[in-house]
């Protein structure tokens, strides 16, 4: 079976910055070393770690922002790793990204409209009905209110930010969706919203997402299944429940026994107690 | 009697023709060796608690109400006194170690300089000794040699232990502790967090932890208050709280976190 999106052996290295000499190159540092892993449609893969793990970077070679060392990524059996021109300009298309910081990535001089139809521009696209109708249809998909198209980003709240980054993604039906810490900045509260919204979303469009993500928890909730990754290299992948079930790895069992718990007790009584609280208001 | 005892407390800035308040009628007390943690989301105003505890209130904001540390008002102190208790019996951990170090200065010097300023006539010698003591305390290997090193030389966590030896120099009776993790990996907060109980352990230092995270203040709070829009919504040991919360913000707040033992379908949202 072909996946949606495959990455086979990739390898970024970066020139350290002052280490160039008159006469010597830059001395190298590996940030991707040899990584590999599949991405089905419909599902969701979390690339975790800390930071330096390499995970963004991993991201951003798989979305093609940024050019492999070496390594190859084929998106459904092409290889997209040297594709340039109109070849690549259709890649992101069907390759989306939504970064962490909402508002640092929508334009603030732009209404909300130009926003989420900026890549259907970009990519010269016929728009039936006009921009103003696909920009309204755009909003509703991802919960914002319609009438809204004429506002700018600094009108919204960050979790509503996020939904304008996720509805300009969705614009051009992308096949992948790569969330790039896209949860992170948000409080506990909006950060469900936009984890339930990307499930819903996902379930409709059966786009694979490609999930970044430092936060275990978060990641045990959406993800279907997990990669770890620490200094550059995946030492660990799996399914969601038998990587954080059973970790094999070393690093991932230290990594989810660091992991804040709240009292296991205090939460057992807490459900017990919204059992009871429900029963008693639920009419006899 | 309570170590720090808070009435009223209420901070507000100034619009053009009224006042918008961001924390509104505090009412708290926190025993000697105690352990408050302050949770809301953000605009919650629980950093605006913290800061007006400390009299470090942006320009702008105004202050009303009773803070009274160990019998002592400090609402009434004047500046010069409240600078001798702020940095000495009351210590302050932020968020981001990096922008709270001076670049310039190795940790060694900012240590030492932060403890002669509350310790008049302590020789530069006698300081520096101190600084390695504070560092070895907080288990930053090879302290005798790390103390001169730049703050650049430190990873994150590694700085934050910085920033905590410096509080502990001093041998304060309370920490206020900002978000001391959010900006570190889970590991490395692991670490801090370990770290900050062994150090009250220790000291019996009474800790005020204000943050948004849930599991964290779980960890580490004994009570706990739970703030929205400028007030508090529910208070109480930390136990109460996480096992049968009373308001429904933070029963919905207490929904909406992700765990990690745990697949909970949808996840509920405020």
């Amino acid at each position: 079976m072909t996946s949606l999106l495959s990455a086979r052996d990739l390898v970024k290295e970066f020139p350290v910055a002052g280490t160039q000499g008159l006469f010597t190159p830059a001395k190298r540092f590996t940030a991707v070393n040899r990584v590999s892993f599949d991405l089905q449609a419909g599902e969701t893969l979390a690339l975790v770690g800390e930071s330096g793990s390499g995970k963004s970077t991993t991201a951003r070679l798989a979305a093609r922002l940024i050019d492999v060392t070496s390594g190859t990524v084929h998106l459904d059996g092409t290889d997209i790793t040297a594709l340039h021109g109109d070849a690549l300009r259709e890649v992101r298309r069907q390759i989306q990204v939504v970064f962490q910081d909402p508002f640092s990535s929508l334009n603030p001089r732009h209404t909300v409209e130009r926003i989420v139809t900026a890549p259907l521009r970009y990519q010269k696209r016929e728009i039936p009905g006009g921009t103003r109708a696909v920009a309204q249809q755009l909003l509703e998909r991802v919960g914002l209110d319609p009438a809204h198209v004429g506002r700018y980003p600094s009108q919204f709240s960050g979790g509503q930010a996020q939904r304008i980054g996720i509805a300009r993604a969705l614009a051009v039906r992308p096949r992948v969706l790569v969330c790039d810490e896209a949860v992170s900045a948000l409080d506990v509260s909006v950060q469900a919203q936009i984890i339930n919204l990307l499930r819903d979303l996902q379930r409709e469009e059966g786009f694979g997402c490609l999930f970044i993500a430092h936060d275990l928890a978060v990641v045990r909730q959406i993800a279907t299944s997990v990669a770890v990754m620490t200094d550059g290299t995946i030492v660990e992948t799996g399914d969601r429940d038998s990587v954080f079930g059973e970790p094999r790895h070393e690093y991932t069992k230290r990594l989810l026994a660091a992991v804040p718990r709240i009292n296991p007790e205090w939460e057992a009584a807490r459900r017990r107690n919204a059992a009871a609280r429900s029963s008693e208001e639920a009419p006899a | 009697m309570s170590l720090l005892t808070v009435r009223g407390l209420t901070v507000a800035f100034r619009a053009i023709n009224h006042d918008v308040p961001v924390v509104a009628g505090l009412d708290f007390d926190l025993p000697r060796s105690g352990a408050l943690g302050i949770v809301g989301e953000s605009g919650s105003g629980k950093s605006m608690t913290s800061l007006a505890i400390m009299g470090l209130l942006p320009a702008g904001a105004t202050r009303t109400g009773s803070i009274v540390f160990d019998g002592t008002e400090l609402t009434a102190l004047p500046e010069r006194r409240m600078r001798a208790i702020r940095g000495d019996r009351i210590a302050m951990i932020f968020q981001d170690p990096l922008s709270s170090l001076n670049p310039y200065y190795t940790v060694g010097t900012q240590i030492a300089e932060a403890y002669r300023a509350h310790r008049s006539g302590v020789s530069r010698k006698t300081a520096r000794k101190v600084a390695i003591e504070a560092m070895e305390r907080v288990h930053i290997r090879d302290a005798a040699r790390r103390v001169d090193d730049y703050p650049h030389q430190f990873s994150g966590g590694m700085r934050q232990r910085v920033m905590i030896a410096m509080a502990l120099s001093t041998e304060p009776e309370l920490i206020i502790a900002d978000e001391p993790t959010t900006a570190l990996d889970v590991t490395v907060q692991a670490q801090i967090l370990e770290l900050l109980a062994e150090v009250r352990r220790d000291t019996g230092a009474a800790l005020i932890l204000i943050t948004h995270d849930l599991a964290v203040v779980s960890e580490v709070a004994d009570h706990l208050l739970v703030m929205r829009r400028g007030e508090v919504v529910e208070s109480g040991t930390a136990a109460q709280v996480f096992s049968d919360p009373r308001h429904a913000y933070t029963r919905a707040l207490l929904d909406a976190v992700p765990r990690i033992d745990d697949t909970i379908g949808e996840l509920r949202s405020t």
